[in-house]
């Protein structure tokens, strides 16, 4: 994109005479039940710039489309304002009009007369009417000043890194590779398969866990659009989504340059080592992922066997809850109770966390195969002496002595230790937990707030297998979308630095892009800010503060802002 | 519009074009859609408004407050008390004392300091200083960032409302600080700093050399 010229001339480019076409919308009565529509029209025809002025029943209906069209058509209309709804639902259809009538869709303004003025002044009418009529004429005020933007598009290598070689990375290779995507997995590890590599059994589906992985290890090792790189980390990552650079450091710090269009972030977790904790000796007293080795094994188990829940998590240090741990416990005191029917367990909790129609279904068969669960309070931890535990039962009110041959720990359960690293490389967020933190928490669930980079599996947060595989085909749908379309096109309401002569680069704007939208380049004339277009998303944070205040906004430039705060002071 | 659009320059010049107050509301903490414009946009308000006080004007004028979308009552109620507010304050300049051209000169002064790089620089730093730390990895607190606000505003506020008196007629220091209302001494002290940059030159009065923006 080239520099658009920063004057902010009351004219349109070129000399041209501002012609501004108005339709103010009835809205069948949502509009001119609750103020004059007339009235407004009337008005907006005295506003500077008005050479048209239309009232539509209904804008957005076949006829008020055409009522635009003509309108644009038979008074040589330069700038379109309609008065009417939300631009949530209707801009879209409104600038499409626009483009249709020859009109640039961004000389197009909207001016919300419905939800910020009759809806909610509907017992004032005269009142209603004012504020649409200085709603109106804000609206004009700014349309004189909209210029033609046009959409920003790039292309997106068919491509996609992904980072993390376990169920999640694996599940979204396999679904992006089957539909003719190239991936390159890159696994830190010498093996691949992650955490379920320590697995055994895993419920509901009640199969062998290295199977499962194994499987999609082969199934990707064998397929001619994946590529998997072990005991390789990314050591270097540059660009935006379409066209990001990265370096690969391999084993014998071997380098590799791949260049891809999207990212996954599969990096999963681990579990706390608790060292120090409940008398921890990885033999007696030992963890999850080791007890599951020994179910595994089989042979002969511990006849006693106590489970304390929320190890080193809930606490001081770590208030999350890391979710699975419950059903895991439950899981594998059914498994105990399965092979040794005479086996005694008990499980000391703080509260359960066993949810969904199958976890709650393994829990009511534990309390009936008679696995004990006996709730504690924070503040009284169980303490384990030899062959047995001792417990204050926060039901009871009083203390309980269960016998114990074998103490298994369920405890917290980490962000992967590469997540830091990640997050700093990919400039994408982590919570105070280390988890990486996705673009919003109900609507964008996989996406991070950077375009062409996605989460997936329990490096967001503890999952289970099922749900990680989930979120691993979600995410690489969600890839999937930009990889298919083979290009990315951006609404041009960007950032945009208009004089690079007076950019000291200070490296304040790209500092503070959530988006890492700017980058720093050097040039015959110093450090330089440059924006990169395709990954802005016009948030406007550079521009309000750049020191020099040389970034304008594209569509929300100041001139407009201020010539809108203007016309609305200036009264009616 | 994201709350982290806006500049300082926008909280300034309603209150040139007359209004009364500015109001401005953004996301909750912590759920900005943009991600980190509404703790940036917390943090140009502070200044404006320690910019509005260290004017003389009422920093009730300025409020922001924070919502999400789905929030429609909690907007009315903020916007009703923020009228009221306004409404117990007065016009512009009234209960303040300011009115007429020394009021324009002091929006005009707040909002070339507002224009010019000393403030926009502070007031970009902020995030990092509070936020993220600074070069050392040190952050300050909202006290400590607010006092050094504090002196560069007032500072660069003072100059630039110098600067606008001394364009319009030369003057000597004390009638300058009269109608400052500051002290001769501060003043003559700024006017010799600024006569070193030849932003002030001095010519031969009456008793006293008569001072003037070059």
């Amino acid at each position: 994109m080239t520099a658009p010229d920063n004057s902010s001339s009351q004219e349109p480019k070129d000399g041209e005479e501002l012609r501004i076409g108005v339709f103010v919308c009835r809205c069948g009565t949502n509009i001119a039940g609750f103020l004059d529509t007339e009235t407004v029209r009337e008005y907006a025809q005295t506003l500077p710039g008005v050479v048209f002025a239309k009232e539509n029943l209904f804008t957005c209906s076949e006829a008020g489309v055409s009522e635009i069209k003509r309108g644009i058509e038979e008074n040589r209309l330069n700038r379109v304002v309609v008065a009417a709804c939300t631009p949530r639902t209707h801009e879209p259809l409104f600038r499409a009009t626009c483009e249709e009538a020859g009109l640039n869709p961004f000389l197009f303004e909207f001016v919300n007369i419905r939800e910020q003025c009759s809806w909610v002044h509907k017992s004032a009418r005269d009142s209603a009417t004012n504020k649409a009529k200085d709603l109106v004429r804000m609206g004009v005020a700014r349309a004189a000043l909209l210029e033609a933007q046009t959409e920003i598009r790039s292309p997106v290598v068919a491509s996609a890194l992904i980072i993390g070689g376990g169920i999640a990375g694996l599940s979204a290779a396999l679904s992006l590779a089957k539909r003719g995507f190239e991936v390159k997995l890159v696994e830190k590890k010498e093996e691949m398969g992650g955490m379920l590599r320590f697995l055994g059994r895993i419920y509901p589906a009640d199969v062998d866990a290295r199977e499962i992985v194994s499987a999609r290890i082969e199934e990707a090792a064998n397929h001619p659009n994946i590529e998997i790189f072990t005991s390789t980390q990314v050591s270097d990552l540059r660009g935006y989504i379409g066209n990001y650079t990265a370096t690969l450091r391999g084993p014998e710090d071997r380098s590799e340059g791949i260049t891809v269009g999207v990212i996954i972030v599969a990096t999963g977790i681990r579990a706390l080592v608790p060292e120090g904790l409940y008398g921890y000796d990885g033999r007696r007293v030992v963890t999850q992922i080791q007890f599951e080795q020994e179910l595994r094994k089989g042979g002969d188990l511990p006849h006693q066997v106590v489970f304390i829940q929320c190890v080193g998590s809930r606490n001081r240090e770590r208030v999350y809850c890391s979710r699975i741990c419950c059903m895991t416990a439950v899981r594998q005191a059914l498994m105990l109770k399965e092979k040794t029917p005479s086996a005694g367990v008990h499980i000391l909790y703080r509260d359960l966390q066993c949810y969904g129609v199958e976890f709650e279904e393994l829990l009511r068969k534990a309390k009936k195969v008679g696995v004990r669960f006996v709730a504690f309070r924070e503040e009284n931890p169980p303490v384990v002496d030899d062959g047995s535990v001792t417990v204050i039962s926060d039901v009871l009110g009083s203390e309980l002595t269960v016998p114990a041959d074998r103490v298994v720990l369920s405890t917290a359960l980490l962000p992967d230790e590469s997540g830091a690293a990640t997050s700093k490389l990919l400039k994408v967020p982590v919570d105070a937990d280390g988890f990486f933190l996705e673009a919003h928490v109900k609507l964008r669930p996989l996406d991070f707030a950077t375009e062409g980079i996605f989460v997936c599996g329990a490096c967001r947060w503890p999952c289970t297998v099922s749900e990680s595989i989930a979120q691993a085909l979600g995410a690489a749908g969600r890839a999937s979308v930009y990889l298919a379309a083979g290009e990315v096109a951006v609404e041009p309401i960007v950032a945009v630095l208009f004089d690079e002569d007076k950019c000291r680069g200070c490296g304040l704007c790209a500092s503070l892009c959530p988006y890492s939208a700017i980058e720093m380049v050097e040039t015959d004339s110093g450090t330089k800010a440059r924006m990169i277009s395709v990954a802005c998303k016009g948030c406007g944070v550079c521009a309000s503060t750049c020191y020099r205040r040389v970034i304008r906004m594209e569509h929300y430039s100041d001139e407009q802002m201020q010539a809108q705060i203007s016309a609305c002071l200036k009264g009616s | 519009m994201c709350a982290g659009r806006v500049d300082t320059v926008h909280l300034i010049h309603p209150f040139l074009e007359g209004a009364d107050g500015v109001f401005v509301g953004s996301c909750l903490a912590g759920e900005c859609h943009y991600d980190t414009g509404n703790s940036q946009a917390v943090g140009r308000v502070r200044l404006v408004r320690i910019i509005l006080e260290s004017a003389g004007l009422d920093g009730r004028r300025l409020a922001m407050k924070m919502m999400s979308s789905a929030e429609g009552p909690k907007f009315v109620e903020y916007v009703t008390r923020f009228v009221q507010d306004l409404k117990e304050v007065g016009p512009l300049g009234v209960i303040e004392g300011i009115t007429g051209e020394d009021l324009r000169i002091k929006l005009t002064a707040a909002l070339r300091a507002v224009e010019g790089e000393k403030v926009r620089w502070v007031a970009g730093k902020r995030y990092e200083f509070t936020e993220t730390g600074n070069l050392y990895g040190e952050t300050f607190t909202d006290h400590e960032i607010g006092r050094m606000f504090r002196e560069i505003v007032a500072d660069e506020c003072d100059l630039q409302e110098m600067l606008l008196r001394l364009g319009k007629e030369a003057m000597t220091a004390r009638d300058l600080a009269a109608r400052m209302k500051t002290s001769p001494p501060v003043i003559v002290r700024r006017l010799s700093d600024l006569l070193r940059l030849r932003m002030v030159e001095m010519s031969d009065g009456e008793g006293a050399p008569l001072w003037k923006a070059t």
